[in-house]
Protein backbone atom coordinates (compact mmCIF):
# COMPACT_ATOMS: atom_id res chain seq x y z
CA UNK A 1 0.00 0.00 0.00
CA UNK A 2 1.12 3.19 -0.06
CA UNK A 3 1.65 5.03 3.18
CA UNK A 4 1.71 8.96 3.41
CA UNK A 5 2.63 9.32 -0.24
CA UNK A 6 5.32 6.57 0.19
CA UNK A 7 5.01 2.49 -0.91
CA UNK A 8 5.70 0.07 1.59
CA UNK A 9 5.49 -3.25 3.37
CA UNK A 10 2.28 -2.64 4.70
CA UNK A 11 1.92 -5.32 7.26
CA UNK A 12 5.33 -5.26 8.02
CA UNK A 13 5.91 -1.45 8.81
CA UNK A 14 5.13 -0.27 12.32
CA UNK A 15 3.30 2.80 12.20
CA UNK A 16 5.37 4.40 14.40
CA UNK A 17 8.07 4.64 11.70
CA UNK A 18 5.83 5.94 9.09
CA UNK A 19 3.38 8.98 10.98
CA UNK A 20 3.15 11.68 9.96
CA UNK A 21 2.86 14.32 12.92
CA UNK A 22 0.29 12.82 14.23
CA UNK A 23 -1.33 11.51 10.88
CA UNK A 24 -1.47 8.84 8.27
CA UNK A 25 -3.03 8.39 5.09
CA UNK A 26 -3.08 5.29 3.03
CA UNK A 27 -3.90 4.79 -0.45
CA UNK A 28 -3.00 1.72 -2.93
CA UNK A 29 -0.57 1.01 -4.59
CA UNK A 30 0.93 3.40 -7.55
CA UNK A 31 0.97 2.17 -10.88
CA UNK A 32 -1.29 -0.93 -10.79
CA UNK A 33 -4.88 -0.51 -12.11
CA UNK A 34 -7.16 0.27 -7.84
CA UNK A 35 -10.05 -2.45 -7.85
CA UNK A 36 -11.79 -1.03 -4.94
CA UNK A 37 -10.25 0.99 -2.01
CA UNK A 38 -6.98 -0.39 -1.35
CA UNK A 39 -7.36 -2.99 -3.72
CA UNK A 40 -4.74 -3.39 -6.64
CA UNK A 41 -4.94 -5.79 -9.71
CA UNK A 42 -1.47 -7.40 -9.78
CA UNK A 43 -1.99 -8.73 -13.45
CA UNK A 44 -0.35 -6.44 -15.02
CA UNK A 45 3.31 -6.99 -12.69
CA UNK A 46 3.16 -10.32 -12.93
CA UNK A 47 2.09 -10.48 -16.40
CA UNK A 48 5.73 -8.48 -17.09
CA UNK A 49 7.56 -11.03 -15.35
CA UNK A 50 6.41 -13.35 -17.80
CA UNK A 51 7.41 -10.67 -20.69
CA UNK A 52 10.62 -10.43 -19.17
CA UNK A 53 11.40 -14.26 -19.52
CA UNK A 54 11.36 -14.79 -15.74
CA UNK A 55 10.42 -18.53 -15.97
CA UNK A 56 12.67 -21.53 -15.35
CA UNK A 57 14.02 -22.59 -18.73
CA UNK A 58 15.70 -26.17 -17.74
CA UNK A 59 18.89 -27.26 -18.67
CA UNK A 60 17.69 -30.98 -18.22
CA UNK A 61 14.83 -33.16 -17.03
CA UNK A 62 13.61 -34.62 -14.21
CA UNK A 63 15.26 -38.08 -14.99
CA UNK A 64 18.56 -36.30 -14.93
CA UNK A 65 20.79 -36.02 -11.47
CA UNK A 66 19.74 -32.64 -9.69
CA UNK A 67 22.39 -30.57 -11.05
CA UNK A 68 25.12 -28.98 -8.47
CA UNK A 69 25.39 -25.27 -7.14
CA UNK A 70 28.43 -24.59 -5.31
CA UNK A 71 26.69 -21.79 -2.71
CA UNK A 72 30.33 -19.84 -2.86
CA UNK A 73 30.41 -19.47 -6.28
CA UNK A 74 30.77 -16.06 -7.57
CA UNK A 75 27.46 -16.41 -9.97
CA UNK A 76 25.77 -17.80 -7.19
CA UNK A 77 27.04 -15.17 -4.67
CA UNK A 78 25.98 -12.58 -7.10
CA UNK A 79 22.23 -13.17 -6.99
CA UNK A 80 22.19 -14.39 -3.35
CA UNK A 81 20.20 -11.09 -2.24
CA UNK A 82 18.09 -10.91 -5.32
CA UNK A 83 16.45 -13.87 -5.37
CA UNK A 84 14.92 -12.87 -1.82
CA UNK A 85 12.12 -10.66 -3.82
CA UNK A 86 9.01 -11.15 -2.39
CA UNK A 87 7.11 -9.72 -5.56
CA UNK A 88 5.58 -7.08 -3.03
CA UNK A 89 5.14 -5.02 -6.34
CA UNK A 90 6.34 -2.11 -4.24
CA UNK A 91 9.54 -1.45 -6.23
CA UNK A 92 6.81 -1.27 -9.41
CA UNK A 93 4.99 0.85 -7.40
CA UNK A 94 7.86 3.53 -6.55
CA UNK A 95 9.26 3.49 -10.05
CA UNK A 96 8.60 6.48 -12.00
CA UNK A 97 9.80 5.18 -15.36
CA UNK A 98 6.57 2.62 -15.02
CA UNK A 99 4.57 5.53 -14.36
CA UNK A 100 5.52 7.24 -17.53
CA UNK A 101 6.09 4.95 -19.56
CA UNK A 102 3.23 1.98 -18.84
CA UNK A 103 4.91 -0.81 -21.42
CA UNK A 104 8.17 -0.76 -19.01
CA UNK A 105 8.94 -4.17 -17.68
CA UNK A 106 9.68 -2.83 -14.00
CA UNK A 107 12.50 -3.42 -11.82
CA UNK A 108 10.98 -6.29 -10.05
CA UNK A 109 10.50 -8.59 -13.66
CA UNK A 110 13.61 -7.41 -14.54
CA UNK A 111 15.63 -8.64 -11.75
CA UNK A 112 13.90 -11.83 -11.76
CA UNK A 113 15.31 -12.00 -15.57
CA UNK A 114 18.95 -11.08 -14.09
CA UNK A 115 18.43 -13.54 -11.63
CA UNK A 116 17.62 -16.18 -13.96
CA UNK A 117 20.50 -14.86 -16.62
CA UNK A 118 23.21 -15.55 -13.76
CA UNK A 119 21.69 -19.01 -12.86
CA UNK A 120 24.00 -22.06 -13.77
CA UNK A 121 20.78 -24.41 -14.54
CA UNK A 122 18.86 -21.94 -16.49
CA UNK A 123 19.37 -23.36 -20.19
CA UNK A 124 18.37 -19.94 -22.12
CA UNK A 125 20.41 -17.02 -21.55
CA UNK A 126 20.00 -15.46 -25.17
CA UNK A 127 16.06 -15.97 -24.67
CA UNK A 128 16.29 -13.72 -21.52
CA UNK A 129 18.73 -11.20 -23.67
CA UNK A 130 15.80 -10.89 -26.01
CA UNK A 131 13.18 -10.44 -23.52
CA UNK A 132 14.75 -7.88 -21.99
CA UNK A 133 15.89 -5.45 -24.98
CA UNK A 134 12.35 -4.39 -26.35
CA UNK A 135 11.13 -1.46 -26.86
CA UNK A 136 9.61 -2.15 -23.17
CA UNK A 137 13.04 -3.30 -21.56
CA UNK A 138 15.98 -2.92 -19.28
CA UNK A 139 17.54 0.22 -21.36
CA UNK A 140 14.52 2.50 -20.42
CA UNK A 141 15.61 2.59 -16.82
CA UNK A 142 17.02 5.94 -15.75
CA UNK A 143 19.10 4.94 -12.53
CA UNK A 144 17.27 6.55 -10.54
CA UNK A 145 16.74 4.06 -7.81
CA UNK A 146 13.70 4.56 -6.06
CA UNK A 147 13.16 0.70 -6.58
CA UNK A 148 16.45 0.33 -4.60
CA UNK A 149 15.51 2.81 -1.95
CA UNK A 150 11.66 1.55 -1.24
CA UNK A 151 12.24 -2.29 -1.47
CA UNK A 152 11.33 -3.68 1.95
CA UNK A 153 13.80 -6.46 2.03
CA UNK A 154 16.72 -3.92 0.68
CA UNK A 155 17.33 -5.48 -2.79
CA UNK A 156 18.78 -3.75 -5.53
CA UNK A 157 16.98 -3.92 -8.58
CA UNK A 158 18.65 -1.01 -10.08
CA UNK A 159 22.09 -2.78 -9.91
CA UNK A 160 20.36 -5.95 -11.77
CA UNK A 161 19.29 -3.63 -14.38
CA UNK A 162 22.21 -2.09 -15.10
CA UNK A 163 24.12 -5.63 -15.50
CA UNK A 164 21.11 -6.52 -17.68
CA UNK A 165 22.21 -3.64 -19.68
CA UNK A 166 26.07 -4.76 -19.91
CA UNK A 167 24.94 -8.17 -20.88
CA UNK A 168 22.81 -6.88 -23.63
CA UNK A 169 25.18 -4.72 -24.82
CA UNK A 170 27.84 -6.72 -25.20
CA UNK A 171 25.24 -9.55 -26.72
CA UNK A 172 24.50 -7.00 -29.25
CA UNK A 173 28.52 -6.01 -29.93
CA UNK A 174 29.19 -9.64 -30.08
CA UNK A 175 26.22 -10.88 -32.31
CA UNK A 176 24.09 -7.40 -33.37
CA UNK A 177 20.96 -8.18 -31.59
CA UNK B 1 10.80 3.35 -25.74
CA UNK B 2 14.36 2.68 -25.63
CA UNK B 3 15.28 -0.82 -27.28
CA UNK B 4 18.57 -2.23 -27.60
CA UNK B 5 19.10 -0.54 -30.81
CA UNK B 6 18.16 2.71 -30.03
CA UNK B 7 19.96 2.17 -26.68
CA UNK B 8 23.13 0.94 -28.24
CA UNK B 9 22.99 3.59 -31.06
CA UNK B 10 22.88 6.73 -28.18
CA UNK B 11 25.71 5.07 -26.19
CA UNK B 12 28.33 4.52 -28.80
CA UNK B 13 27.08 8.59 -30.66
CA UNK B 14 27.81 9.62 -27.08
CA UNK B 15 31.38 7.84 -27.49
CA UNK B 16 31.75 8.95 -31.03
CA UNK B 17 31.38 12.46 -29.57
CA UNK B 18 33.61 13.22 -26.54
CA UNK B 19 36.57 13.15 -28.82
CA UNK B 20 35.25 16.02 -30.78
CA UNK B 21 34.07 18.08 -27.78
CA UNK B 22 37.50 17.85 -26.82
CA UNK B 23 39.35 18.94 -30.25
CA UNK B 24 36.47 21.60 -30.03
CA UNK B 25 37.03 22.90 -26.96
CA UNK B 26 40.96 22.80 -27.23
CA UNK B 27 41.13 24.22 -30.93
CA UNK B 28 38.13 27.23 -29.65
CA UNK B 29 40.59 27.68 -26.67
CA UNK B 30 43.69 28.04 -29.43
CA UNK B 31 41.97 30.78 -31.64
CA UNK B 32 41.21 32.61 -28.95
CA UNK B 33 44.15 32.75 -27.04
CA UNK B 34 45.97 33.49 -30.40
CA UNK B 35 43.88 36.26 -30.90
CA UNK B 36 42.38 35.16 -34.46
CA UNK B 37 40.55 37.09 -36.50
CA UNK B 38 37.09 35.47 -38.36
CA UNK B 39 38.42 36.11 -41.43
CA UNK B 40 41.67 34.06 -40.57
CA UNK B 41 39.60 31.14 -38.98
CA UNK B 42 37.51 30.81 -42.13
CA UNK B 43 40.92 31.19 -43.83
CA UNK B 44 42.14 27.85 -42.16
CA UNK B 45 38.66 25.75 -42.33
CA UNK B 46 37.56 26.82 -45.41
CA UNK B 47 38.49 23.93 -48.21
CA UNK B 48 40.01 22.09 -45.64
CA UNK B 49 38.37 18.12 -45.65
CA UNK B 50 39.72 17.40 -42.33
CA UNK B 51 37.64 20.05 -40.53
CA UNK B 52 34.37 19.05 -43.15
CA UNK B 53 35.13 15.55 -41.67
CA UNK B 54 35.44 16.78 -38.16
CA UNK B 55 32.32 18.84 -37.72
CA UNK B 56 30.41 16.43 -40.36
CA UNK B 57 30.94 13.89 -38.16
CA UNK B 58 30.05 16.08 -34.95
CA UNK B 59 26.85 16.63 -36.53
CA UNK B 60 26.12 13.31 -37.56
CA UNK B 61 26.47 12.12 -33.77
CA UNK B 62 25.04 14.66 -32.59
CA UNK B 63 21.66 14.51 -34.40
CA UNK B 64 21.36 11.21 -33.78
CA UNK B 65 22.37 11.13 -29.95
CA UNK B 66 19.96 14.03 -29.47
CA UNK B 67 16.76 12.40 -31.04
CA UNK B 68 17.26 9.50 -29.71
CA UNK B 69 16.92 11.54 -26.23
CA UNK B 70 14.19 13.70 -27.16
CA UNK B 71 12.37 10.74 -28.03
CA UNK B 72 12.39 9.71 -24.79
CA UNK B 73 11.11 12.49 -23.70
CA UNK B 74 8.78 13.11 -25.83
CA UNK B 75 7.46 9.22 -24.63
CA UNK B 76 7.45 10.32 -20.81
CA UNK B 77 5.96 13.40 -20.99
CA UNK B 78 3.19 12.86 -23.69
CA UNK B 79 2.97 9.66 -23.95
CA UNK B 80 2.99 9.11 -27.87
CA UNK B 81 4.03 5.92 -28.80
CA UNK B 82 4.56 4.13 -32.27
CA UNK B 83 4.37 5.63 -35.54
CA UNK B 84 3.73 9.72 -34.17
CA UNK B 85 6.98 8.94 -32.00
CA UNK B 86 9.17 7.35 -34.75
CA UNK B 87 8.25 10.00 -37.51
CA UNK B 88 9.02 12.41 -34.69
CA UNK B 89 12.29 10.99 -33.89
CA UNK B 90 13.30 10.95 -37.31
CA UNK B 91 12.22 14.29 -38.46
CA UNK B 92 14.27 15.67 -35.17
CA UNK B 93 17.22 14.05 -36.03
CA UNK B 94 17.03 15.06 -40.54
CA UNK B 95 16.30 18.32 -38.71
CA UNK B 96 19.60 18.32 -36.91
CA UNK B 97 21.13 16.69 -39.57
CA UNK B 98 19.83 19.47 -41.44
CA UNK B 99 20.83 22.78 -39.32
CA UNK B 100 23.79 21.27 -38.61
CA UNK B 101 25.04 20.61 -42.15
CA UNK B 102 24.21 23.99 -43.08
CA UNK B 103 26.85 25.39 -40.30
CA UNK B 104 29.81 23.11 -41.70
CA UNK B 105 29.12 24.05 -44.99
CA UNK B 106 29.06 27.45 -44.23
CA UNK B 107 32.24 27.18 -42.22
CA UNK B 108 34.67 24.76 -44.81
CA UNK B 109 32.74 25.21 -48.19
CA UNK B 110 31.27 28.00 -49.03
Amino acid sequence: MTVNGTPRWTCRTHVKKVLNGNKLTVGPLRNLPVIKDLATDMDPFFEKWVAAEGVHHPSSTRADPIEKIDPQSSARVEIDSAIECINCSICYAACDTVTDSPSYLGPAALQRAWTLLKDAKDANRQTILDAVSGSGGCHNCHSQGSCAVHCPNELNPMKAIADLKRATSLSFLKGGR
Amino acid sequence: MLDIRLYMLQRLSALFMAPFVVVHLAVMTYAIQGGLSTAEILGRTQGSTFWILFYGGFVVAVSIHAAIGLRVLAHEITGVTGMWLAAFTWVLCLAFLFMGMRAVIAVTVL
